[in-house]
C-alpha cells in the first residue's frame, strides 16, 4: 500500500506530464507548419520550436502552482462539499508573508548573506504557517457555523471572507509599509542556467535558458505533492481524513473527531497554498493584495478539470491548464499575427475549459461518475 | 401588501389608528423641510438626506391604508426629491445612482433570490447593455463598419427596448451551457463568465475594434431633453434639467421594474421559480421545466441590466472597463444578500443602503477625516475608507450570512386567508368543494 | 389496454445493477402495491417510471405513449404524478403554494400575460387558487393553507405531498412508503385517503409500502422486486403463500411466520 499508495498517483501525474506537453508541442508545431503560408517576414515554424523549450518551462512552472493551489481546493471539497471561495486569498497571504520576511531580512542586512535556497526554505515554512493557521481560523469563525446552512450560505460567506482578505490585507501592507505593490525582496540567485545551445537554421544559436527560480519552483512543488501523497495515503491521520470524506457521519461513528479533521484538512491546504504563495513571490518579485483571484480561479478550475476531490486529480489538472496557458499565451499571438493578444486571451482558456469540461465531464478526468440521490 | 405592525417596541403606540397617520406625516414633512433648508453638501445635510430615506421604510412598516402610502411616497419621490435635486445636484446624483442599482440588484433578485441561481457575473449583462449604447450612439459605431454614422440620440428610447432583449439574449446565451450545474458550480462559472466579458471588453480593440479597448467609450450620447421639462421649469438651466430628466427615467424604470418582478413573484413562473430554489428534484418531479425555467429567470435578470446599462452609458456618457468588473456585480450581490434574498422590499432596502454606503457614507467619513487632518489631528494616511469598499461588501457578506441570512426585511409569504375572502365572492364553480377525476 | 406497461426496465450504476429487467403492467383503475427488502431496487424502479433516471435497457408504454427517457417534468405533464419516501415539500413555501407549484404544467399563463396581468391571468389565477383549496379540502388540510409546509406536523406533510401530487393531474399516483413513520392511527388514515385517491377521483395507483397490513387491505396485485429482480405477482393472497417471497424477507430456511 505505502510505495505503490504514494508513487501511484505521482506516476499518474509524471505521464500526464509528459502526454500533455507532447501533444500540444505536436499540435502547435502543426498549426504553424499548416499557417506557415500566411506570413512571409517569418517563419512561422521555425519560429514556433525556437521558443517551444521556454513555453514548456513556463507551463510547467504554471501547471505547479496551480496544482498546489488546486489541492486546497480539492481537500476542502472532498470532506465539505464545499467551494472555499478565499483560497486564493489564503495563497495570497502567504505571498504577503514572504515578502514581509524578505524585507525584514533585507532591512537587517542579512538577506544576501544566507544561502538562497536556505531562505526560501525558511520563506516558505512561514508561508505555510501564516497560511495554515489563516485557514484553520477561517473555517472555525466563518464556515463552522454555516456547516447545515443551505449550500449557497456558506459560498456566499466564503465570497465575503475573500473580499475581506483582500482589503485586510492591503490595510496591513499599507500600515506596516510593505505598500500596495510589495515588494519581494530575495537573495541574487546568480545567473539563469543555460541548458543547451539551439542550432537555427541559418547558422546561429539560441541558448536554452532556464531560470534558477523556475527550477526551485518546479522541484519545491513536486517535493510538496510528494509529502502530501504520503501523508494522505500512507499515514493514519490521511485515513482518517479519507474516511471523513467518504461518509462524515460513519466516520463521527468510529471515533473520527470531524471536526479535528476538517481543521486539519484547512491547515494542509492553507499550508500548501501559503508555500505555492512564497514560490509564486520568489518568482514573480512583487505582490499586491488582489494577486490571490486569478489564479484562485484557475486553481479552482485546475482541480474542477482533474475531478474535484480528487488528489491525483488536481496535480493532475493544474499541470493540463498550465501547459495550455502557457502555450495559448506565447502562440496565441505569433499565430495569429498579432490580432489577438496571448497573454489576455491566456485567461480566457481557463474559464472556457471549466465550461467545457462541466459540461461534457462534470468528473472530470480523474474523477467517477456519482449517481444523484433521491 | 399585508400591513406589518412593529410588535412590542415602543413605536408600536405610535403605530395604531389615526396616530399612525399624523406621526408618518409628521415625520415626512419635518425630514423633508430640514432637508429642504440645508441644501450644503455637508456632513449634517447627508445625515437629513439619510433621515428623509428612512421615511420611505417607516411608510412601508406603517399601520396607514395604502392609498395613503401610495400617496405620500409620491409625494416624496415625485416631488421632494426632484425639487431638493436642484437645488443640490449631489444628491439627485444619489438617488439616480440609487435608482439604478435598485433596478439591477431587483433583476439579480430574480436569478438568486427567486430562482435560488447564484449569479457572480451579472454585471456583464450591464455592460452589454451599455456598450450597446454606447457603440451605437457614438462613432465607435464607424470603427466596426467603415462609413456607418452613430444613431441620433432620439433613437436612445428604442435601444432601452432593445437593451431589454440584448440583455435576455445575452442571458440565455450565457445560462445555456451553464444551468444545468449545480450551484456553487454555477457560482463560479457565471463568475468566469463575467470576467470573460470584462477581458473581451478590455481586448476587443483588435483586430477590430468594437470596444476601444481599456480606453473606453468616450462623448455618449444622452436623449434629446424633452421640450415640455424647459417649458415646466423655464428657471432652471440644462445640465439641472437633464438630471431631472435622468432621474425621471431611472424613476420610471425602477418603476416598472417593482410591478414586473412583483407580478412574476406571485405567478406561476415565480413559484415554479421557488420550488426549484427549494428542491429541484421535487421541482422537476412536479412537472416544473428546470433548464427552461432557470433560463427565463436568467433572461428576466439580464434583461433589467440591459436596459439599466443602457440608461447608465447615457448618463455616465463614459463607459470603460474597469466600471464592469467583478467587484461590481459582488456589490450587487450585497443589496440582494443585506435586504433579503427574494423579497422585493428587502432588495430595494439593500439596494438604497449599499449606494449609500459606497457612494455616500464612505467617501463622507474619508472627507471629515481629511477635514480633521487640516486641523492639525493626526490620521494616518493608511486609513482612507473609501480606500476600502471590498472589505465593507465582505463585512456585510459575512455577518448578514452568519446573523441573519434571511436579510433585513425578509421575504414575506403571501397569505391566503387574506385573499380567501374575496375568492369566496366569486361565483364557485359547480361541485365545489368535490374534487373531480381529472 | 393497460395504463401502464413497463417492460425489461434495467437500470445500473457503475458496476451495480439496481433494477434488473423488471417489468410491471398496471390496469386502469387499480391499486398496485411494490414491496421487496430494503435496497431491492423499488424506489430506483420509481424513478426510471418518472423520469428522474433514464433506463439503460426497457420500455415504458404509459397510456399508449413511449415514456422511457423522457424528462420528469414531460412525465408529469403526461399524467404520472408521485410523493418521495423522505418528504420533499418545498419548505418555505405555504401548503397552498406548494399544491400551485404542483399545478404548473396545467396552467398557461405566459411571461408577457403575467407582466401585463391579461384578463386570461386574472382569470386562471383565483381559479387555480381555489382548486388548490378544494385539494386540500380532499386530502385534509382545510384551514392550514398558509402554514409553512415545514411548520405543519409530519402527517400533514405526507397529506400536503399527495394533494400536491394530486395538482397535476394525475392519471396514475406513485406513492413511495406513503405511511412510512406514521403510528397506527395515521396509518389507518393515509390507507382511507389512498383508496379514496382511486375510489373518487379514480386514480391509478402504484405504492412502495413496508406496512404489510396496508399492502394486504389495498392492494389488488403486488409486486416482489428483491436484488433488483422482480421474483413475484399476483393477488395479495398468493403472495403471502409464495415461499420465495418469504424466503427474500426472513432469510433462507426460515419458517412461515405472520
Amino acid at each position: 500500500m505505502t510505495l505503490a499508495g504514494v508513487f501511484g498517483p505521482l506516476g499518474q501525474v509524471f505521464v500526464f506530464v509528459v502526454g500533455s506537453a507532447i501533444v500540444l508541442s505536436v499540435i502547435t508545431v502543426l498549426v504553424a507548419f499548416l499557417l506557415r503560408g500566411t506570413r512571409t517576414n517569418v517563419d512561422l515554424v521555425q519560429a514556433t520550436l525556437t521558443i517551444l523549450p521556454q513555453v514548456i518551462v513556463d507551463g510547467l512552472v504554471r501547471g505547479f502552482l496551480f496544482a498546489t493551489i488546486a489541492l486546497g481546493y480539492t481537500m476542502v471539497y472532498g470532506v465539505l462539499e464545499f467551494i472555499n471561495f478565499a483560497h486564493g486569498e489564503i495563497f495570497m497571504v502567504g505571498a504577503f508573508s514572504g515578502a514581509a520576511l524578505g524585507t525584514v531580512l533585507a532591512a537587517s542586512g542579512i538577506l544576501n548573506s544566507i544561502p538562497p535556497l536556505l531562505f526560501v526554505l525558511i520563506a516558505v515554512i512561514v508561508g505555510m504557517v501564516v497560511s495554515g493557521t489563516l485557514a484553520m481560523t477561517i473555517e472555525r469563525v466563518a464556515y463552522r457555523p454555516l456547516r447545515n446552512a443551505p449550500r449557497l450560505v456558506p459560498l456566499i460567506s466564503a465570497i465575503g471572507v475573500s473580499l475581506l482578505l483582500q482589503d485586510g490585507m492591503r490595510l496591513i501592507a499599507n500600515v506596516t509599509g510593505l505598500g500596495f505593490n510589495a515588494r519581494f525582496p530575495t537573495p541574487n540567485f546568480g545567473p539563469p542556467l543555460q541548458l543547451a545551445q539551439i542550432p537555427t537554421a541559418d547558422g546561429r544559436t539560441i541558448p536554452l535558458i532556464l531560470d534558477v527560480r523556475a527550477l526551485i519552483f518546479i522541484a519545491a512543488a513536486t517535493l510538496m505533492l510528494i509529502g502530501l501523497n504520503y501523508l494522505v495515503n500512507a499515514t493514519k491521520m490521511g485515513t482518517a481524513i479519507r474516511a471523513v470524506a467518504q461518509d462524515r457521519p460513519t466516520a463521527s461513528l468510529m471515533g473520527i473527531n470531524v471536526n479535528q479533521i476538517i481543521a486539519l484538512t484547512f491547515l494542509i491546504g492553507g499550508a500548501l497554498g501559503g508555500a505555492a504563495g512564497v514560490l509564486f513571490g520568489v518568482r514573480v518579485g512583487t505582490v499586491n493584495p488582489y494577486i490571490g483571484f486569478l489564479p484562485g480561479l484557475k486553481a479552482f478550475t485546475a482541480a474542477v478539470l482533474g475531478g474535484i476531490g480528487n488528489i491525483p486529480g488536481a496535480m493532475v489538472g493544474g499541470i493540463v491548464l498550465g501547459f495550455l496557458e502557457a502555450f495559448v499565451a506565447s502562440y496565441l499571438s505569433l499565430l495569429t499575427g498579432g490580432a489577438f493578444s496571448g497573454a489576455s486571451y491566456a485567461d480566457i482558456v481557463a474559464f472556457a475549459i471549466l465550461i467545457l469540461i462541466l459540461i461534457f465531464r462534470p468528473s472530470g478526468l480523474l474523477g467517477e461518475a456519482v449517481a444523484q440521490k433521491v | 401588501m399585508s400591513t406589518t405592525s412593529l410588535p412590542n417596541s415602543p413605536f408600536a403606540a405610535l403605530n395604531r389608528g389615526p396616530l399612525a397617520y399624523i406621526a408618518l406625516t409628521a415625520y415626512v414633512v419635518v425630514t423633508s423641510a430640514l432637508m429642504l433648508m440645508n441644501t450644503r453638501t455637508s456632513l449634517g445635510t447627508d445625515v437629513l438626506f439619510v433621515l428623509f430615506l428612512l421615511g420611505f421604510l417607516l411608510l412601508y412598516r406603517a399601520n396607514v391604508a395604502n392609498g395613503y402610502k401610495l400617496a405620500l411616497g409620491a409625494i416624496m419621490l415625485i416631488g421632494v426629491v426632484p425639487y431638493f435635486g436642484t437645488m443640490n445636484a449631489y444628491y439627485i446624483e444619489l438617488a439616480i445612482q440609487a435608482g439604478i442599482f435598485v433596478a439591477l440588484a431587483l433583476g439579480l433578485n430574480v436569478v438568486v433570490g427567486f430562482a435560488g441561481l447564484l449569479d457572480l457575473g451579472y454585471v456583464a449583462f450591464f455592460a452589454v447593455g451599455a456598450y450597446l449604447w454606447g457603440i451605437f450612439s457614438t462613432d465607435q459605431i464607424s470603427q466596426i463598419s467603415p462609413g456607418a454614422s452613430p444613431v441620433s440620440p432620439q433613437w436612445f428610447y428604442l435601444f432601452m427596448a432593445l437593451g431589454l432583449f440584448v440583455g435576455a439574449f445575452f442571458g440565455v446565451l450565457l445560462g445555456l451551457p451553464v444551468l444545468r450545474l449545480r450551484g456553487d458550480y454555477l457560482a463560479i462559472v457565471t463568475l468566469g463568465l463575467g470576467e470573460v466579458i470584462r477581458v473581451l471588453a478590455v481586448n476587443l480593440d483588435r483586430p477590430i475594434n468594437i470596444t476601444n479597448g481599456s480606453q473606453g467609450i468616450k462623448s455618449i450620447a444622452r436623449p434629446p431633453l424633452p421640450d415640455f421639462l424647459r417649458a415646466l421649469f423655464p428657471g432652471l438651466d440644462d445640465p439641472q434639467l437633464y438630471q431631472l430628466f435622468i432621474y425621471a427615467l431611472a424613476l420610471l424604470v425602477v418603476g416598472i421594474t417593482i410591478l414586473t418582478v412583483f407580478r412574476l413573484k406571485n405567478s406561476r413562473i415565480g413559484r415554479a421559480w421557488e420550488a426549484i430554489r427549494e428542491d429541484e428534484t421535487a421541482a422537476v418531479a412536479m412537472g416544473v421545466p428546470l433548464v427552461r425555467m432557470k433560463l427565463m429567470a436568467f433572461a428576466v435578470g439580464a434583461s433589467f441590466a440591459g436596459v439599466m446599462g443602457v440608461l447608465f452609458a447615457a448618463k455616465q456618457q463614459f463607459i470603460n472597463p474597469p466600471t464592469f468588473d467583478l467587484i461590481r456585480s459582488i456589490g450587487i450581490l450585497a443589496m440582494v444578500i443585506l435586504g433579503g434574498m427574494g423579497s422585493i422590499p428587502g432588495v430595494i432596502l439593500g439596494g438604497v443602503l449599499v449606494t449609500l454606503l459606497d457612494l455616500q457614507i464612505l467617501p463622507r467619513i474619508a472627507t471629515e477625516l481629511g477635514a480633521l487632518k487640516r486641523q492639525g489631528i493626526v490620521i494616518p494616511d493608511w486609513f482612507d475608507p473609501a480606500q476600502y469598499q471590498r472589505a465593507l461588501f465582505g463585512l456585510l457578506l459575512i455577518i448578514m450570512m452568519i446573523f441573519r441570512p434571511e436579510g433585513i426585511l425578509p421575504d414575506q409569504r403571501r397569505r391566503e386567508e387574506a385573499h380567501a375572502t374575496e375568492a369566496q365572492e366569486m361565483p364557485e364553480e359547480a361541485g365545489a368543494g368535490e374534487v373531480k377525476p381529472a | 389496454m393497460a395504463l401502464l406497461e413497463a417492460k425489461n426496465v434495467t437500470k445500473s450504476f457503475g458496476g451495480l445493477i439496481a433494477v434488473n429487467n423488471v417489468s410491471l403492467t398496471v390496469e386502469r383503475g387499480s391499486i398496485v402495491s411494490v414491496i421487496g427488502p430494503n435496497g431491492a431496487g423499488k424506489t430506483t424502479f420509481f424513478n426510471v417510471l418518472t423520469g428522474i433516471y433514464k433506463p439503460d435497457h426497457g420500455s415504458i408504454i404509459f397510456d399508449g405513449a413511449s415514456i422511457a427517457g423522457q424528462r420528469p417534468d414531460q412525465i408529469t405533464k403526461q399524467g404520472i404524478a408521485r410523493t418521495f419516501q423522505n418528504i420533499r415539500l418545498f419548505n418555505n413555501m405555504t401548503a397552498i403554494e406548494n399544491v400551485l407549484v404542483g399545478m404548473h404544467a396545467r396552467l398557461n399563463a405566459k411571461m408577457w400575460q403575467i407582466i401585463f396581468q391579461s384578463p386570461s391571468v386574472r382569470v386562471e389565477e383565483p381559479r387555480a387558487r381555489a382548486r388548490a383549496r378544494e385539494l386540500l379540502k380532499f386530502v385534509g388540510l382545510e384551514g392550514r393553507y398558509d402554514e409553512l409546509a415545514k411548520n405543519l406536523p409530519y402527517g400533514d406533510q405526507r397529506r400536503l405531498e399527495i394533494a400536491r401530487a394530486l395538482a397535476t393531474e394525475p392519471k396514475l399516483i406513485l406513492l413511495d412508503e406513503p405511511t412510512a413513520g406514521m403510528n397506527p392511527q395515521e396509518t389507518l388514515e393515509a390507507t382511507r385517503l389512498i383508496q379514496r385517491l382511486r375510489d373518487e377521483l379514480g386514480l391509478t395507483v402504484i405504492l412502495i409500502e413496508h406496512d404489510m397490513r396496508v399492502v394486504m387491505t389495498i392492494s389488488e396485485r403486488i409486486s416482489v422486486l428483491d436484488y433488483g429482480e422482480k421474483i413475484a405477482e399476483g393477488k395479495p393472497e398468493e403472495i403471502r403463500a409464495n415461499a420465495r417471497v418469504v424466503e427474500a424477507y426472513l432469510g433462507r430456511g426460515a419458517a412461515v411466520a405472520d
